[in-house]
Formats: C-alpha cells, structure tokens, sequence
C-alpha cells in the first residue's frame, strides 16, 4: 500500500428537490494512495459529480471527514470562511479538475489557457508550451479553443492539469462527449501521464473500459462494494 | 408526415416559435417595457416639443406688437376719451390693468368692443375672451372698475389696420405691448428640443434592437430545427415580423399615453411659468396627435427588431470585414467632423452631426475591443490578460447598448452643458440689459433734454443714483444695401452699461463711445455683414451718412435684428426719434423721489414704468422651467439606457457564469473573481463613459456654435463644465457596479456549463 494521499470517512450529502430530502451520498468511506488511480461509476443521479465537487471543495459534506495532502476537513469544522481559503488554496495548487467539455477560457489560446493554469498554481509558466506538445498538440498553441476538435480542447485540458503538477487530478467524464477513437486517444494518454507523474486520479465515468483502466473502482450505484 | 404539415402548419409554427417566451417569460417583459419606456420617452419628447412650440408660437401672437390710442398731450386716458374716439368711429377697445391692493394684476376687457378686432379676436389674449371670464387674468371691464386697485391705467387698443388719419384730433398711434418678447431664444431652444427628440429615437432604437437580437439569437436553434421540419425560412420571417407587430401595437399604445402624460405633468409647470410671464393663458396643452406618434414607434420598432431580415440580401451583400468597418467609420467620423466645421447651413450640420454619429457607433466597438487586446498582449499575468480579452468579448457582444449609452452619455453631456450655458448666459444678458431698477418710458411729446438735466442736477446729491437716456430709432447701412438696422443711442455712456459683455473689443472701448469716437454692434450684425472691430461702418442717421470705427461687438441673443449702439450726444438734430426711454437705478432718494419730478417736468398724472427685477423674474420662469424639462427628459433617456446595459450585461455576464466559475475550480478565492468581475464591469462601463466624453463635448461645440449661428446668427459662448463630467462618470460605475453586483449573486449559485461543443462558437471569444 502506498502512502495515503486521500482519506474519506462517512462522508453523506443530501439536496433537497422540491419538498424531499434526496441522499446523495451517505456513509461513504475510502482511501486513494499516491499515484493511485479510482474509477467511480453509477448511473446518471448516482453523486459522481457531487462526490468529485465534495472532494475539491466546491460543496460542503453533511457529515464526515475528507483527508487530503495533509490537511483534513470536517463537515461543520472550522469557519466557514477559513475552510474556503483552505479548499481554494488546494485547488489551486494540488488538485487539478477536468470536466466533461468547457474546461478552457474561450477567450485565451490553447497555450495562454495553458500558462493561466500553471501561474494560478504557482508553477512556472514558461513549460506551458512543452505540456502542449506532450500532449501532441503543440502546434496548435496559437489556437482558440473554437478553432480546434473536443477532442484537441480535452488535450488542452489535460496539459493544464498537468501543467500545475497536482497531487490529484479530478476527471469528470473526461471523454464524454468525444468520439471513440479520440477517447481512446485522450485516455491513453490520460493514464501515461498520471502514470509518469505519479499523481493520484479519480474518474467519473459510464464508460466499463475506461473504469478497468483503474486501478481501484467504486460503483455509485452500489455502495455495498465499498 | 409531410402530407400531415400543411395542415398543422398555421398552429404548429406559433406555438413552436413562442414557445420561446413561455421559457423566458422575463424576456418578453423585458422586451415590451424596453418598448413601452421607448415609446413614453420619445412621444414625451416630441409632445413636449410641439407643446412648447404651440404654447410660443401662441405667446407671439398674443403678445406682438398691436397699437395703441395716446392723448397728444401725454394725459392719462380716461372713459370720455373712449366715449368721443367711438362716437368719431373708431374701433377701439378698452384694456383696463387693474392693480389690486393685494394680489396679480387684473386686465379688464370688454368683449363685446373686443369683436370689432375680427380675426384678431381667434388668437392670443383676445382668444381668452371667447371663454367666460372667470376673474383670472382678464374680467370684465366692468368688475376690473370696481376693484380697489393700488393702481390703474387704462389703454384704448385699436385693430392693426387703424391708421393715424382715422383718428380725431389729439390722438395719435402707438405701439403698445404687454411684455417682452422671448423671441429666438425661444425658436433656439425648439430646435435643440428637436434635435434631441431625434436623438432619443435613435437612443431608443438602439435599445430595442439589442433587446431582441438577444432573444433572437437565443431562438436560432428552434429556427433550424423547424427548418429541418420543412419550414421555410421566409415563413419563419413572416411569422416574426406578425410578432413584432402585435407585440409593438401592444406596446406603443399605453406607450404612447404614458409619454403625453409624463409630457403633460411635465408641461403643465411650464406652462404656470408661460403665464405667469405674458399675464394671459398661454400654455397650449395640445401637442401632437396620437396616429403619428404610434405609426413612428411602430415603424422604429419593426426596423430597428426586423431590419436585418427584411434587408438580408443587401446585408449579405453589404458585409464588411472588421477592417473594412473600422476604416469606413473613419472615413464617415473623418467626413462629419469637416463637414460640422464648414457647413454654410444647417441641414448640412445635422448630415454632420449624423455622420459623427455613425462614425463614432461603429468605431467606438472596433476601437475599444482592439485596445483591450493590445492590452491583453502586453499584459505579463495571465489573469490581467483573460481579464482583457474578456473585456474585448463583453463590448463585441454588447456593442449595442453600450453604442446606445454611450449616445445617451453624450447626450446628456451636450444637453447639461448647453442648458447650464443658456441659463448663465440668459442670465447675464437679461441683467445687464435690465440692469437699471426701473424703466421710465418717456411719454409723447414730453422733453427728455429737461428730464436729463433735472437727474444731471441730482446726481451730486442723490448717492446710488444711476442713470442713462435711450433714444430708439433707425439707421441705414449703406455699405449693406442700405439695410435698416435698429440704433440705440445711450447718453451718457455711464455704469449702467459699462458691465456689459462684449464678444470682441478696440481697446478701452466704453471711453471711446462716450467721446462719441465710435459705435458698437450686436453679433447678428457683425455675422451677417461680416464686419469686425477696428472695421469702419458707414452709417445714416437721419440724413447725413457718417463713418464711424467698430469698438465692441456684443451679444444679443433675443433679437435677430441688427442693432447698432451709438452714444446719443453724437445723433444729429433730423434723427427721427421713435421711442425714448430712462433706465434708472435710483439710489438713495427712492424711485417715487424721481417719478414725481418726472410727472411735474413733463406735466403728467402717471408715468408708464416697469420694474425690471419682476420682468427678470418672470422671464427667467420659463426658462427654468424649460430647461428643466429638457434635464429630465435627457436624464430619463440615460437611465432607459443604463437599465438596458444594466439588463443585458446581467444576461450577457450570465453566460459567461461558467467561465468566473473555472477561475473558482482553478483555486481562485470567491472575492477575488467577484474582484475581477468588478473591475471588468467598471472597465466597461467607465470605459464608454470615457469615449462619450470626446463626443458630448463636440456636440455642444455643434449646438453653441454651429447650430445657433446658423439658425440665428448668434453664438452661445462654450463652456463645458467638468464637474458634471464626474457625475457621468460616477454614473457609469455605479452602472458597472450594479452589474458586478448582480453577477456576483449568480456567481454564487451553481453555474451551468455550455452543454455543447456547438455553443464554443467563435462568438465565445
């Protein structure tokens, strides 16, 4: 077992629809060591991306307690206003996030959105233009995001990640919305540098194949596994 | 299914094309009050300008120049001199102003004599007496004579026709009138009115084409999909065109009757102010029908909403590049700018002030969207330069309002600056022409030499005494055709003039006057003639012609008369003198001290005199009142268009939700993006306020001293006013801030991501 980058114990999320009570999340518990990679599954209304925005702090658990580089954070713990500062300070740094699609500024280029990423977190910019290359794509660096495919955006998306050296990266159906000769393209590369990079990665999916890629998984839909 | 369209069409296409509004309801709300404020702001403007223009036209007419029975002997006339001039048969009738002990004065009338004016009797005061007279101003004759007055006098009017030889002996004519003309000041400021009117229909339309193109482009994707259901574009066109229509006639209807009741509650001040000045009810409540205004709003709605579909072929035809853009909003701000500064007449400045205009709307988007990236390129941090291609975004997508407001800034920049200098300088012109207490005319007959010598006499042993003689009467100019110019003959030369403001000056001008060395002229003159100071003018007085230098030229903004000031001692005997009067300021001693010398000198019961601090006051009411009326009316357009910046920014901003929403999953802290949101907001705004500044003041350069030369040979001088520059400012942040702050609730709520690739269209940066 490798040393823990992300503890979760007991965390539970509920949102109210209408008049009910919907829970989302309840008692979930799990563990993700450095440069370990997790495939969450379930289907559509499962808390996939509720789980990934409570794990980056964009929603605040009910209940539980969330280990992440070093620091933990306890639903109802400390002030609110610090919490924030904390969660915004790991995001910034330490956890990268990639979202289905729209993950880069329309109005930047390609390597301006690049170097964005990179000078938030406190890297230096100046690499930006080798992640594009690394990512196959480095001649498109002048490019708005409307001048290239989803699937050379989803690239770009990556670069970014990777371009601020985040201890885990965050992926919210990270080829959804590519064909599947370019998810298959995207997530190879995915893997090949999480792989070398040795960051942890937690992925939402529906896709079977892309979550054997991983090496632990958690189904949504049957908490019972966990 | 094909075969099955047809007949479902005449349903289908509605309810699939407004089904729009059923999602977006507030749209649609948006959309019709952005209408109804349209159409209540430009019919208020132009009821407001015809009223005004009704109320003076009506103010002319009852108060011009009529005449007047006088006694040779210079006697107060009395009921037996009616008696023997109607007995001689003549038309005359009897005008009786009654002073009472307390309250206005009173003008008694009797309408029965007041019909032998004929046609006379359908206008003006006489218009008055076709109503029953209920006791405010005008009363009958009959009451006026029973009122114990503080002071009386009675006038014997006749028809304009009358001629001397008509009368008996010891009468002659003359002219008689109620109160001073407002004259072109009046006209001037009518134009303005106008030129704003069509200002704010061009403000208004601008509003109402961003409004819609926004909804428009919001309902590309279900025109597409009923295209692919097998409808044609130009079925979808019609159908548009049916719902602008229904929803413009809607609109434009109470739109309408808010506008003459905003224009009503708002005129009805100037016109208390009107009556107050000319005695008489002047104020013509009736401005413009009601056809008019709803077929222009209609109009304007459906082109400035539908303008491109009708025109499609030719925008297709017509599109230009950026470039090209740029350059021919150059070309056109280039030509408005030569024209506005040689124009020979004024259709030819408001071409200018259009072609500015147009120039200006085009280039400020282009100009503004290039700086911002030049801005972007030079900025080291990446958040600095998203921060300004961002800003380059927001002012593509909302060129419109943001054109519109900063038109509206403009406006309002132009209107503040030209009423404030109106008023300053209606104000020092109406006091240095009424700068004596009071004004005595000096009755017929009467020896104004012996008048003079008896206040010369005073003069040691009255302090405060102050006065001057004036002789009116004609002059020809020779070297002009013989054109007829008013003279003004002052003696002596003294303070009571000395104050006044000349435009151009010789040097120590007032002496050289009073040594009788020279003449002074008003600005029309010196316009229309072209003559300037220094420049010699040959001058007829009575019979003998005489050249004499230009020292002063000053300005007269009342009269479009050329007027030539000279120092009386220098008139020769045959001068035909047609009015004379004394300005007195009389000091210590007490006005009464002067006019019971006066009526002993010249043997009279009662002087005709004016007290001109009443006539000031009086005078400048309407003009306050006017120019707060064009304040308010500029103002409310500003707000019309900040409230549409403010809504679409707000709409616009939430688009770009998403995007404020990366910078917080990237790490960035809640206050720090609503800090860069704020900044953009106030950069957008406080930006375009800035732009409007260059214009505002070119406007109020045409409207001072292109417009009024033109239209009445006389200039405004040009003086801009920096505070109110600040105000505008901290207008257009607070605008900013409003949209910062509403933006900051949405930040505050999860925001949606574009769905689709399709929506990372090229519009997106």
């Amino acid at each position: 077992m490798t040393e823990s980058l992300l503890a979760v114990r007991g965390l539970s999320k509920h949102f109210v629809s209408g008049n009910e009570a919907v829970q989302v999340i309840e008692k979930l518990s799990f563990t993700l060591g450095q440069g370990e990679s997790l495939a969450l599954t379930g289907r559509s209304g499962s808390g996939k991306s509720t789980l990934l925005n409570l794990l980056c702090g964009l929603e605040l658990p009910d209940a539980g307690t969330i280990a992440l580089c070093d620091q933990v954070f306890e639903a109802g713990g400390a002030a609110a206003r610090r919490r924030a500062a904390a969660w915004s300070a790991l995001r910034r740094q330490h956890i990268g996030v990639v979202f289905q699609e729209a993950n880069l500024m329309p109005a930047l280029s390609l390597l301006e959105n690049v170097r964005l990423r990179a000078q938030l977190a406190g890297r230096d910019p100046a690499n930006s233009g080798d992640w594009l290359a690394r990512l196959g794509i480095g001649e498109l660096a002048q490019r708005y995001p409307d001048q290239v495919s989803g699937g050379q955006r989803q690239r770009a998306a990556l670069a970014m990640v990777f371009a601020m050296e985040p201890a885990l990266m965050l992926a919210d159906e990270p080829t959804g919305s590519l064909d599947r000769h370019t998810a298959d393209e995207v997530t190879r590369v995915l893997f090949d540098l999480q792989a070398r990079h040795g960051c942890g990665l937690i992925l939402a999916t529906h896709d079977a194949e892309l979550a054997a890629g991983c090496q632990q998984h958690l189904d949504l839909g049957h908490l019972s596994n966990v | 299914m094909k075969g099955f369209l047809p007949l479902f069409l005449p349903f289908f296409i509605p309810r699939a094309l407004f089904s729009h509004y059923r999602r977006h309801p507030l749209q649609l709300v948006a959309l019709a009050i952005m209408i109804l404020l349209a159409t209540m702001l430009w019919t208020g403007v132009s009821h407001l300008t015809s009223q005004a223009r009704a109320s003076l036209n009506q103010s002319e007419r009852a108060v011009a120049e009529r005449k007047q029975v006088v006694r040779d002997d210079g006697q107060a006339l009395v009921v037996e001199d009616f008696v023997s001039l109607r007995l001689a048969g003549v038309c005359v009738m009897p005008w009786l102003e009654v002073t009472p002990e307390t309250g206005n004065r009173l003008v008694g009338i009797d309408p029965l004599a007041a019909h032998c004016f004929g046609d006379g009797v359908e206008t003006g005061a006489f218009q008055a007496l076709d109503q029953p007279l209920d006791g405010k101003p005008f009363v009958d004759i009959h009451s006026a004579a029973g009122i114990s007055a503080r002071e009386s006098r009675l006038f014997l009017l006749v028809p304009e026709i009358a001629q001397a030889t008509d009368l008996p002996s010891n009468y002659h004519l003359k002219i008689f009138s109620t109160s001073p003309d407002t004259g072109e000041l009046g006209d001037s400021f009518l134009l303005n009115l106008e030129a704003l009117g069509v200002l704010v229909l061009l403000i208004t339309a601008l509003l109402l084409r961003s409004v819609y193109l926004l909804g428009l482009a919001q309902r590309r994707d279900s025109f597409a999909l009923l295209h692919r259901f097998g409808v044609s574009p130009g079925q979808v066109q019609r159908w548009l065109v049916l719902e602008i229509l229904v929803l413009a006639l809607v609109c434009v209807v109470p739109g309408v009757w808010l506008g003459r009741w905003l224009a009503a509650g708002l005129g009805s001040g100037f016109g208390q102010a009107l009556d107050g000045l000319f005695d008489i009810p002047l104020y013509a409540g009736q401005g413009q029908g009601w056809l008019t205004p709803v077929l222009v709003m209609l109009a304007v709605v459906v082109i400035a909403c539908l303008g491109d579909l009708l025109l499609l072929r030719f925008r297709e035809r017509l599109s230009l590049s950026v470039l090209a853009r740029a350059g021919l909003a150059m070309v056109l701000l280039t030509a408005g700018l030569v024209i506005a500064w040689l124009a020979p007449s004024l259709p030819w400045v408001f071409i200018a002030v259009a072609l500015v205009f147009a120039g200006a709307g085009w280039l400020t988007p282009t100009a503004v969207t290039h700086l911002a990236h030049w801005r972007a390129g030079r900025s080291k941090a990446s958040l600095a330069r998203w921060r300004y291609r961002e800003l380059a975004v927001l002012v593509r997508r909302l060129t419109l309002p943001l054109v519109a407001l900063q038109f509206a800034l403009a406006m309002v920049l132009a209107v503040q600056a030209l009423v404030t200098t109106f008023e300053d300088t209606f104000d020092r012109w109406l006091a240095q022409r009424l700068e004596a207490a009071y004004y005595i005319e000096v009755p017929a007959g009467a020896d104004s030499d012996k008048a003079a010598d008896w206040l010369v006499s005073q003069q040691a042993s009255a302090p405060g005494l102050q006065w001057h003689r004036v002789i009116r009467g004609h002059a020809q100019l020779p070297d002009a055709g013989s054109q007829q110019v008013d003279v003004f003959a002052i003696t002596p030369v003294g303070s009571l003039i000395r104050g006044w403001t000349l435009l151009e000056a010789a040097d120590r001008p007032w002496e050289t006057l009073g040594a009788g060395e020279g003449i002074m002229i008003n600005e029309q003159l010196a316009r229309r003639e072209n003559i300037g100071v220094g420049d010699s003018v040959q001058l007829r007085l009575g019979d003998q012609p005489k050249a004499m230098p230009v020292l002063g030229v000053y300005p007269d903004y009342g009269r479009p008369v050329g007027e030539v000031l000279v120092n009386g001692e220098t008139l020769p005997e045959t001068f035909d003198i047609r009015f004379e009067s004394l300005s007195v300021t009389p000091g210590e001693p007490g006005i009464t001290h002067i006019t019971d010398a006066l009526q002993q000198i010249w043997g009279v019961e009662a002087l005709s005199m004016r007290d001109n601090g009443t006539i000031r006051e009086l005078a400048t009411g309407v003009f306050d009142q006017t120019f707060a009326l064009t304040r308010a009316m500029t103002l409310l357009t500003l707000i019309l268009a900040a409230s549409a910046l403010l809504m679409m920014g707000w709409v616009f901003f939430s688009t770009r939700a998403w995007y404020f929403r990366l910078l917080v999953v990237w790490g960035l802290p809640q206050r720090e993006v609503a800090g860069q949101l704020l900044r953009l907001a106030l950069l957008l705004t406080g930006g375009i306020a800035v732009l409007a500044l260059p214009l505002g003041i070119w406007l109020t350069w045409v409207l001072v001293h292109r417009i009024n030369p033109l239209a009445f040979g006389w200039s405004l001088p040009m003086a801009v006013y920096p505070a109110f520059w600040l105000e505008l400012g901290i207008l257009s942040l607070a605008i900013g801030l409003s949209i910062a702050a509403l933006m900051r609730r949405q930040l505050g709520k999860p925001a949606v991501a574009p769905v689709s690739a399709s929506a990372l269209t090229g519009g997106e940066r």
